[in-house]
């Protein structure tokens, strides 16, 4: 027989706000016990200013006395729609969070799966600490914070050693090379009339030269991949200041964008550039940016090159066009969720692939490629993201369980629809709230954690 | 990192049936920004041809071309350095480099390309430096008939040009290239 039932805990009265104490059986423990360490007689707004944390943040304890609904909208002031985020948490709690991961920051050497498990909570939008938090979880600073500036100083060297090897064009790459071999050969100085000398090339490196080796050739044959990089720069989130527009600012990110893309492609030969890889890449260089923190604002495309590549070192195989119906190919991971979908709402999972036949590919294939950045608005793809990059079952498995949360969210609809309407809301997703589907995602787990 | 290309006195259809096949492969649309042709082409459907490897065709007329509207000489601006085009043939001693200087100075340009000698030659001198990049199909002149085709790639970047000179010689495409930096000081070419 089918499985009629909804899932309990999804109609559970949990959803309606604002239970604070019940959202979050984890974090609503170590919110009495924080709130309890603190001084007694001060009232929750104020109780984080007693906290004896030993973080000299100045920035931080300015933004911390004011509410946090501004708090949340400053560093996201450039998006218009911010309402589904407004998540019905309190502001004590948001507050003591924030308390929380400062505290783990703070630490000499930092625990990861401490971290991991706030960090999934959401990282409230101040003080530059989702950067740092992300910059931890993709594996770019080390858990040693004594070793922070070195390994940043090396990475960032690194970075502009790459770039400065793999930018060049073959004028200055042939130069450079002629300069090198003969320093000492004449240069026709003071030659004041007569026949110009011809000399020899080197390897037969000529501008038209069309062998596999030329430095010409390669240079000719990368301009396709850069122009289809610049297409998609140009176009990546039209309606933020931050990415486009005519301002010095925003032509200046985009160069920014096209530099990493660029010297990603060219690292890697065998995936190149596929269209989306802006997309990915878009929110990263975002927050490292905006970071309050001026040097590390300044390094950001740096650390955004390698954050990216490590973001999508997870997820490469699902732009390279050859293993699509391979057994680590996007084909595999559609179907991966579907027997998710099945697993925990089987009417729904017979509903859409059965009845309506709406092939997941129709919607997932942009859901999961995309890691969700285009289906929501920006600050919400950021807190999902957090949840992502945060999980210790790792990002993969994680964006699985949200998608699957996002079709059991709308099962209602889903259910009393037809192929066109299921596939219209399925490809343009109804704002939602967040934190909701989070938790949802969460309880979608199959060894339950806490 | 700006491709020019120049070329001419090909004589298409009188002297000479098309490019050597070794050139044509070379030529592919894309990679030149500038062509500079010095004439002769002669008919229609060269300019055409030359059109499709590259939009900016700067063309100057020489005494066979059919088409009679293009100018006796050209300037142009590519960076830092200004280009004049002649076809040769109304500079008298044909090939003669002080009468091309004299043109030159005329012109006020720092690369002049001309053709008519069916050959390749690269002058400096005080105004500056003349190219002549010879015929690209090999076509007989009205003073030889031992013309190997040629034809000139110049790379222009900043105040350095690099002229790579393309030659078919016994069948086989020879490059050479040729270096040389503008001093915006004086006028000498050093």
């Amino acid at each position: 027989m089918v499985k009629k039932a909804v899932p309990d805990w999804l109609n559970s009265s949990l959803w309606y706000p604002p239970p604070s104490s019940a959202a979050r059986p984890g974090s609503s423990a170590t919110n009495a016990a924080a709130s309890s360490s603190e001084s007694d007689a001060a009232p929750p707004d104020h109780s984080t200013e007693t906290v004896p944390v030993p973080v000299p943040l100045p920035p931080s304890s300015a933004v911390r006395a004011e509410p946090p609904e501004v708090e949340i909208r400053d560093p996201l002031s450039d998006d218009s729609d911010n309402g589904a985020s407004g998540s019905p948490t309190s502001t004590a709690e948001d507050i003591s969070r924030q308390a929380q991961i400062l505290q783990e920051l703070s630490r000499k050497v930092i625990n990861m799966g401490e971290l991991r498990r706030l960090a999934s909570q959401g990282i409230p939008d101040g003080a530059g600490i989702r950067c740092t938090v992300w910059k931890l979880l993709l594996g770019y600073l080390p858990t040693d914070r004594g070793l922070w500036s070195s390994e940043l100083a090396k990475k960032r060297s690194q970075y502009k050693h790459f770039k400065e090897e793999l930018l060049m064009n073959p004028s200055e790459i042939t130069r450079k090379l002629e300069n090198s071999t003969s320093l000492e050969n004449e240069e026709p100085k003071c030659e004041t009339g007569g026949v110009l000398s011809r000399s020899e090339i080197s390897h037969g490196e000529h501008p038209l030269s069309l062998g596999k080796t030329s430095v010409w050739n390669q240079f000719f044959q990368d301009t396709e991949i850069i122009e289809q990089i610049d297409r998609d720069v140009k176009r990546t989130h039209p309606d933020m200041h931050f990415f486009s527009g005519d301002s010095e600012f925003a032509k200046t990110n985009q160069d920014a964008l096209r530099n990493i893309l660029i010297v990603f492609a060219k690292l890697n030969p065998g995936i190149r550039y596929v269209q989306g890889m802006n997309e990915i890449l878009a929110p990263l260089f975002y927050m490292f940016r905006n970071d309050p923190i001026e040097e590390h604002a300044a390094f950001a495309e740096a650390d955004a090159f390698f954050c990216f590549v490590e973001l999508l070192s997870g997820f490469r195989d699902h732009f390279c066009q050859q293993l699509d119906n391979s057994v680590v190919g996007i084909r595999s991971t559609i179907s991966k969720l579907s027997m998710l979908l099945k697993q925990h709402d089987e009417e729904l999972w017979r509903h859409l692939e059965v009845t309506t036949k709406v092939n997941p590919q129709f919607y997932a294939f942009r859901w999961i490629t995309l890691l969700l950045t285009q289906e929501f608005n920006f600050a919400d793809s950021l807190l999902i993201w957090d949840t992502l990059l945060s999980d210790p079952e790792g990002p993969q498995e994680t964006l699985l369980r949200v998608c699957c949360a996002m079709l059991i969210l709308i099962r209602r609809r889903l259910l009393a629809g037809d192929f066109t309407s299921n596939l219209k809301l399925l490809q343009h997703y109804p704002p939602t709230n967040i934190s909701h589907m989070l938790y949802v995602a969460n309880k979608l787990r199959s060894h339950p954690a806490r | 990192m700006v491709l020019v290309l120049a070329l001419g006195d090909l004589h298409i259809s009188h002297r000479a049936p098309d490019l050597p096949a070794k050139f044509k492969s070379m030529l592919v649309p894309g990679k030149i920004q500038h062509i500079i042709c010095t004439g002769n082409l002669c008919i229609k459907e060269v300019h055409d041809y030359l059109r499709t490897i590259c939009p900016d065709l700067h063309i100057a007329r020489g005494e066979y071309d059919e088409e009679t509207r293009y100018p006796e000489t050209k300037t142009l601006t590519i960076g830092q350095f200004k280009l004049g085009v002649c076809h040769g043939h109304q500079v008298i001693p044909w090939g003669d480099l002080d009468s091309l200087a004299m043109l030159q100075r005329q012109l006020d340009v720092d690369i002049l390309v001309t053709g008519h000698t069916h050959q390749f030659t690269a002058y400096k001198h005080e105004a500056g430096v003349v190219i002549n990049p010879g015929s690209a199909t090999g076509a007989y002149s009205s003073i030889t008939y031992d013309v190997n085709p040629s034809f000139v790639l110049m790379d222009i970047d900043a105040l350095r040009v690099v002229v790579y000179v393309y030659e078919l010689i016994d069948g086989e495409v020879k490059v050479d290239k040729i270096d040389f930096k503008k001093t915006t000081t004086t006028q000498v070419a050093h």
